[in-house]
């Protein structure tokens, strides 16, 4: 087990496939595959358990049944309570057990080393073990996009968004975001809600409603379900962003696009290099250009030059000529951050622990 | 037509003793008719939540890992509950602890020793006391009820551990998640049957129930709280102070909600994260009630309920039981105690209302 960033993940998983053989079993075929997921929530929150069990379910499909065999737990709480479920999945035999939430980790790590013949992968993860890989998204270069869409369409200059946890990943969702707006608007303001949890839509309304009060008239969340969208329907403000699954049935008119997190290529990759014998250490950090984040159909009422805007930028990470942090960027307390000509690469990703300027969190 | 309840002189021994049984047996067969009805395998589901875990000797070291904080913190309740002393916000008390157990092991990160733990153990006590005493002051100089404050008190602990875990507390090496980093071997529990998980929480968990078992039968003290309980006027006219009673039970209670804390963060956490509430506090009030406040019947209580945890997730996993399920055994089975309770010490008489 080491520390490793995600860069070099791949480098790891490059090199540990070139080492020899370590048991006889590790590159034979197998017919049928017993896959596991394990969920933070589940299925129906139209969010992130729901966008996990899609995959699931496309994966069976690209598959065939007779190939894969799935077993889905809800509603398993982070920590202790997790390695009881972990261990129980692998006495049963599945041989590959999927955990979709980072605070898995330290319970999967331990499984792991007890069922070295059981592969482990940890959704959001930082740590791979010799039977253990991680895989991401990088939802944040979605974020661009949606902020290009809002920076350009807010009349009030006030965006809001409405986080978990303060975590890297929220945190650099809110400056992709933010970055994007300001490039339309100059003077955009982006107000940051914490609620402290992944999912809880009376505390996601609440806020919300607070947030539309002082003027915001985009929201957008970075948590599983749709409250905040139907309180930007239900007070007829510009609108706001489906997250982690198209919400549009929540909110028809509010809704102008969504980030739609797509992990079916993950998962069929996943389970067919365990059927063909070749699975192997890794991670995998896929985003906007590996399919993995996709963004939506926009709503009717999305102008056809901010279509073309968001597009642009869309295509413009695709092909690696935008980057979601380049500099200059300056943090909200006044400290340049990024130099103008460099960006925020992978490695020093997981580190900022500030906000770009014009972010009131 | 009204019904009355009538309190019976003298409620039958057998049956207090039976209830407690009676209410686990009955949550089985309404358990499974009710989810037979629901279109899941009813009887199976009764099955693995109930009997797996018991039968299956891999599933035994989970239940000692479950049980131990339950036994631990409802041990604590127990003695409150017998003095009417309401101390609801265990979890509080519980987190606390875990933070202060926490606190002294980030400080001496450095160092090696055997006495880290018990140094550890002792912050955690310290801690869930410091958390109960403001509730414990304000109940016996203001009369503000201890139901109010110890709940309350567990929210402010939960954003307590956010701040610590989100702010100062955090680690470099974890990539900005909110974390401490891992205790050292010296901080960590030891596993005391080799090959299992099992650490040093189940022998403490025994023990304190076995200590606790002496002291409410044996001692004075243990005389005073179910007098000061049961005939608040009766301990005033032989000179119990019902104050002090109120402090200790509390700091009792306290104490050993800290001490649970300490023994979850030291053993299957390894570290402190925001998912270290778990609910422990809170059904331990469960496990105590079901243990009829009770050393030795909290210490079977908390066995009872973490066979349904346990058992929870193996339905789960087998048979496709909604996770919601676990809870609806557990709160069925508090339900039914606290009925049986009712029948077994109050008669039901029909009243004619006057015309």
């Amino acid at each position: 087990m080491k520390l490793i960033n995600r860069r070099n993940a791949l480098k790891i998983g490059g090199a540990a496939a070139m080492l020899p053989l370590i048991g006889s079993n590790a590159f034979a075929k197998k017919d049928k595959v017993k896959a596991a997921f394990v969920l933070i929530g589940t299925p129906d929150d139209n969010g992130w358990n729901y966008g996990h069990d899609l995959g699931r379910q496309e994966m069976i499909t690209a598959l065939g049944a007779d190939r894969v065999e799935t077993t889905v737990v809800t509603n398993v709480a982070e920590g202790p309570d997790s390695e009881r479920v972990f261990r129980e999945l692998a006495q049963q035999g599945h041989d590959i057990i999927f955990g979709t939430s980072f605070g898995y980790g330290d319970a999967m790590l331990k499984v792991a080393k007890q069922f070295p013949d059981v592969k482990f992968e940890w959704a959001t993860g930082y740590k791979t073990a010799p039977n253990l890989s991680i895989y991401n998204a990088r939802f944040h270069e979605g974020r661009s996009v949606l902020g290009t869409i809002a920076g350009m369409m807010s009349k009030t200059g006030i965006g809001a968004y409405i986080g978990s946890f303060p975590i890297p990943e929220v945190v650099m969702g809110i400056n992709a975001f933010h970055l994007a707006a300001r490039k339309a608007n100059p003077d955009f303001i982006t107000k940051v809600v914490y609620i402290d949890s992944w999912n809880d839509p009376a505390k996601e309304s609440d806020a919300a409603r607070a947030l539309v009060d002082q003027g915001v008239d985009v929201i957008t969340q970075h948590t599983d379900g749709p409250a905040a969208l139907q309180v930007a329907e239900e007070r007829g403000i510009i609108g706001g962003f489906g997250q982690g699954a198209d919400m549009s049935a929540f909110a028809p008119n509010a809704h102008l696009t969504s980030i739609i997190d797509i992990w079916s290529p993950y998962y069929i990759k996943a389970v067919k290099s365990l059927l063909d014998g070749n699975w192997k250490e890794g991670g995998s950090w896929e985003g906007l250009a590996g399919g993995e984040v996709v963004i939506g159909d926009y709503n009717s009422k999305v102008p056809a030059n901010v279509i073309a805007a968001a597009e642009a930028v869309k295509a413009g990470i695709i092909d690696g000529s935008v980057h979601p942090f380049a500099g200059p960027i300056t943090d909200n307390k006044g400290t340049l951050r990024v130099e103008a000509g460099d960006v925020i690469d992978d490695g020093e990703f997981w580190a900022v622990d500030w906000y770009a300027e014009g972010v009131e969190a | 037509m009204q019904l009355k309840l009538e309190k019976k002189l003298q409620p039958s021994k057998i049956m207090l003793f039976a209830t407690p049984i009676l209410a686990v047996l009955l949550t089985m067969v309404l358990g499974a008719i009710i989810f037979s009805l629901l279109g899941y395998d009813g009887l199976g589901a009764v099955r693995e939540i109930f009997l797996t875990p018991i039968l299956n000797s891999l599933k035994w070291q989970d239940l000692a890992v479950k049980a131990a904080p339950l036994i631990i913190i409802g041990i604590g309740l127990s003695i409150g509950f017998r003095a009417n002393v309401w101390n609801i916000g265990a979890e509080g008390q519980y987190i606390v602890g875990g933070l202060a157990a926490t606190g002294v092991a980030l400080l001496t990160h450095e160092m090696s020793g055997w006495w880290l733990l018990p140094l550890m153990a002792i912050a955690g006590m310290a801690g869930g006391m410091a958390w109960v005493f403001i509730p414990a002051l304000l109940r016996t100089k203001l009369k503000v009820s201890e139901i109010l404050t110890t709940l309350m008190l567990t929210y402010v602990a939960v954003q307590l551990l956010n701040f610590l875990i989100f702010g100062p507390w955090k680690s470099p090496t974890s990539y900005g998640q909110p974390q401490t980093v891992l205790f050292n071997d010296f901080q960590i529990l030891p596993y005391i049957i080799k090959g299992t998980i099992v650490q040093a929480g189940a022998p403490i968990a025994v023990l304190i129930a076995l200590i606790a078992w002496v002291l409410m039968s044996k001692s004075v003290f243990g005389f005073q709280v179910k007098t000061v309980g049961s005939a608040p006027n009766a301990a005033r006219y032989g000179g119990f102070s019902e104050n002090k009673t109120i402090w200790i039970t509390l700091l009792i209670g306290g104490s050993l909600a800290g001490l649970a804390g300490m023994l979850e963060v030291a053993g299957p956490f390894n570290r402190m994260v925001p998912q270290f509430p778990t609910g422990y506090g809170f059904t331990a009030i469960i496990v105590a009630f079901l243990g009829r406040l009770h050393p030795i019947g909290v210490l079977v209580a908390g066995i009872v309920l973490a066979i349904t945890f346990v058992g929870g997730e193996v339905a789960q996993t087998t048979i496709g039981l909604p996770n919601a399920a676990v809870g609806l055994f557990q709160a069925m089975m508090l339900f039914l105690l606290l009925a049986g309770d009712v029948l077994v010490r109050y008669n039901i008489k029909r009243v004619r209302r006057a015309s």
